[in-house]
């Protein structure tokens, strides 16, 4: 029974670093997503092209390898990023890569008439991206970045390569004090299913209100 | 920041080996638990379907390295399985794929066209043999540019596997980094070698899609 | 320039790669009138209308809105275009706004006008045009083509453009549901909006014109008063193009004359 008394409430810390972890780098993933979409579809030539080459590295890099080089790599060029710092930008550059193709994607879809009628009443280009099309495109994007968010409550797990005490490390670290790998474990396993389903359930919720209606 | 590490980059290489273990036999795997699931998930009674849910579910919301250390340190020695740590990756691996695939396959299945196994079924056909002669082989070619994707999201998971200590890719790369003292180079060295895999992979399936293409279908749409 | 005139084009030319679309067009419109474009699918109606306001940048030729150059690189066309309003064949309202909102953002945020008053003006445009209440909160998926084609009228009523331009407004309307578009685009004339609308509603044209302007060809081949373009045309591509109409379609209320589908000409 002591082992329950201590693993709960260390567990409840690694949930909250994991919680502080994805409190920042989600909604900074969305916006970098947002970011290098837009930049990619109306950029110019320079723009489009640094755009295009961060979406390449980060979405082409395993996470892993992301994080090991913003945490060690940094280093070398004496760039000390705190765990925690290294991980938010890791999943930021990441998670925002994946984004950005969906949201690239949504913006192209929408027609041009849309375009044109914003033009013919006066609208500058930036007016027609922010009050026409970016509203209709993300709506669109919403499940892809849905998705995307829910990978990211998985992959923060990999926070623990680079040292961030989220729920793994905490979890790690006591099953190799008190060996009890199947319920250190499965205990983990709960938990992230748990989020995962929570996190699943309210993007439903948000794609329902965020709904265009419609006579269909 | 000497360039010392060059003399290692043969070995870093020398993991793609271990990381396409990883990747083929996830996908292999997970391409024999996955069809089953899929047509389990479409043709099946309510029991299985619940069954088969719950297995989708728990897979896919489960992060994959809890899974890793929950099969190897867990539940493998606690059944007796006394596995190298590359094979329980290519089993967990394959395990998690499965319930990824199955998703990919479902939905392709989903997307023939009722017609087909109407007229499949009018000609004859028992439920069975209109899946296996009908259905299945349009599925699976609606579903290959999904599992290239599938190809290129398990070959960056491959690379979690450096925790058990398999000797692929990743695992190499941090034992150089670690002996030479330097970190930057040898670890975007090794992503861009992940990035090539993956372009070289996807290329490979390209190809074969291409080959596999029924002139003038235009997949999903009847 | 004459005060009077409120838009003036020159000597316009277009371009698609190797086909030139509009060989050379002028046209200027006064306060207050309303002149209607016809002409054969493929003549560079749409394309006329669109360098009007500089949604098509003309490869050739000037266009001025009141005393100012359009064609001018110098000048804001953002600004400019608040002045010209234009609807669209395909209406090409905003989908994820309301009625209601789709004629209030160009006030708001281009006009830059308050929302108190910009709500109030939005109302008020939208009664104009047959818009009730009941209509306001609904999204463009949730309209019928015409009261879509009536919200869009009232988007670029709104903004008090100084001009209006109609691009086929009906066109692409079921046929039921034509007759309440021409009957507010008939109203707004009436009350003196200046108005230039290329159409293919011959009755229509024949009851609110002061002028047609027949094109082919990528030319304005003839203008004049309605009766004379109609039924009295000085050139034979003019005369054959009325004639196929009456004879495809048969008498209308004018004896000679009814309305046509686009994809017969």
């Amino acid at each position: 029974m002591v082992f329950w008394e201590e693993f709960l409430p260390a567990l409840f810390s690694g949930i909250v670093a994991t919680l502080k972890l994805l409190a920042v780098a989600m909604p900074a993933s969305v916006v970098l997503g947002v970011l290098l979409g837009t930049v990619r579809v109306y950029g110019g030539k320079i723009v489009k092209t640094i755009a295009a080459a961060v979406v390449v590295v980060f979405r082409g890099f395993p996470l892993t390898v992301t994080l090991l080089i913003l945490f060690f790599g940094l280093a070398d060029f004496h760039i000390y990023l705190t765990p925690y710092w290294a991980a938010v930008l890791g999943f930021t550059l990441c998670g925002g890569s994946y984004q950005s193709e969906y949201i690239r994607g949504a913006i192209r879809s929408i027609d041009e008439g849309q375009s044109v009628a914003a033009k013919a009443l006066g609208m500058s280009k930036t007016q027609e991206i922010i009050y026409i099309i970016l509203p209709q495109a993300l709506r669109r994007a919403l499940p892809g970045i849905s998705n995307e968010l829910i990978y990211m409550v998985k992959y923060s797990s990999l926070a623990f390569i680079i040292g961030v005490p989220e729920m793994f490390s905490i979890a790690k670290t006591f099953n190799s004090q008190w060996f009890m790998p199947i319920e250190v474990f499965s205990i983990l396993a709960i938990v992230y299913l748990a989020m995962t389903t929570i996190v699943t359930l309210g993007f439903r919720l948000l794609e329902d209100k965020l709904k265009i209606p419609s006579t269909t | 920041m000497s360039a010392g590490f060059i003399q290692y980059l043969p070995y870093i290489v020398e993991g793609a080996y271990w990381t396409f273990a990883l990747v083929c036999g996830g996908l292999a795997l997970g391409f024999l638990i996955g069809l089953p699931i899929a047509v389990g998930q479409v043709y099946g009674g309510k029991t299985v379907r619940t069954i088969l849910n719950v297995y989708v579910w728990f897979f896919r919301g489960v992060p994959l390295i809890v899974l890793l250390f929950l099969f190897f340190w867990g539940i493998f020695p606690a059944i007796g399985l006394k596995l190298s740590a590359l094979t329980t990756s290519i089993i967990v691996l394959g395990f998690r794929s499965g319930a990824y695939q199955s998703q990919i396959f479902r939905g392709a299945i989903e997307s023939v066209g009722e017609g087909q196994v109407v007229a499949a079924k009018s000609i004859g056909m028992s439920e069975l043999q209109s899946i296996i002669h009908v259905v299945l082989p349009q599925a699976l070619r609606i579903a290959i540019p999904s599992w290239t994707n599938e190809y290129a999201i398990l070959l960056k998971d491959s690379a979690i596997c450096f925790t058990l200590g398999v000797m692929e890719i990743l695992t190499r790369t941090k034992y150089v980094t670690v002996s030479t003292g330097i970190y930057f180079l040898p670890y975007v060295f090794a992503g861009i070698l992940y990035i090539i895999l993956t372009y070289a992979g996807t290329k490979v399936f390209n190809i074969v899609y291409e080959k596999l293409r029924i002139p003038g279908f235009i997949e999903g749409e009847m | 320039m004459d005060s009077d005139i409120v838009l003036k084009a020159e000597n316009l030319h277009k371009s698609y790669g190797k086909v030139e679309v509009l060989k050379g067009v002028s046209l200027e419109i006064r306060r207050g009138e309303t002149k209607v474009i016809m002409g054969p699918s493929g003549a560079g109606k749409s394309t006329l209308l669109r360098c009007l306001n500089l949604l098509t940048k003309p490869d050739k030729g000037r266009v001025w809105l009141e005393n100012v150059e359009l064609t001018n690189p110098k000048v804001n066309i953002n600004k400019m275009r608040v002045k010209i309003g234009f609807v669209f064949q395909e209406f090409n309202l905003f989908h994820h706004l309301t009625a209601l909102e789709n004629v209030m953002i160009g006030l708001t945020k281009v006009k830059k006008i308050p929302k108190k008053e910009a709500l109030r003006k939005a109302k008020e445009t939208l009664l104009a045009v047959h818009i009730t209440e009941d209509l306001w909160d609904k999204y463009p998926a949730q309209l019928s083509g015409g009261q879509k084609q009536r919200a869009a009228i009232a988007r670029a009523l709104a903004m008090d453009p100084v001009v209006m331009l109609y691009d086929e407004p009906t066109s692409a309307l079921d046929p039921q549901l034509v007759g309440e578009v021409l009957q507010v685009i008939k109203e707004l004339a009436r009350k003196g909006v200046t108005s230039l609308i290329v159409t293919h509603e011959v009755d229509f044209a024949l009851e609110i014109a002061d002028e047609i302007m027949f094109m082919y060809d990528g030319r304005i081949v003839e203008k004049g008063p309605p009766g004379e373009v109609i039924f009295n045309p000085k050139h034979e591509v003019t005369r054959k193009f009325f004639e196929k109409i009456s004879k495809l379609y048969g008498v209308g209320k004018y004896g000679v004359l009814g309305r046509i589908s686009p994809s017969i000409i």
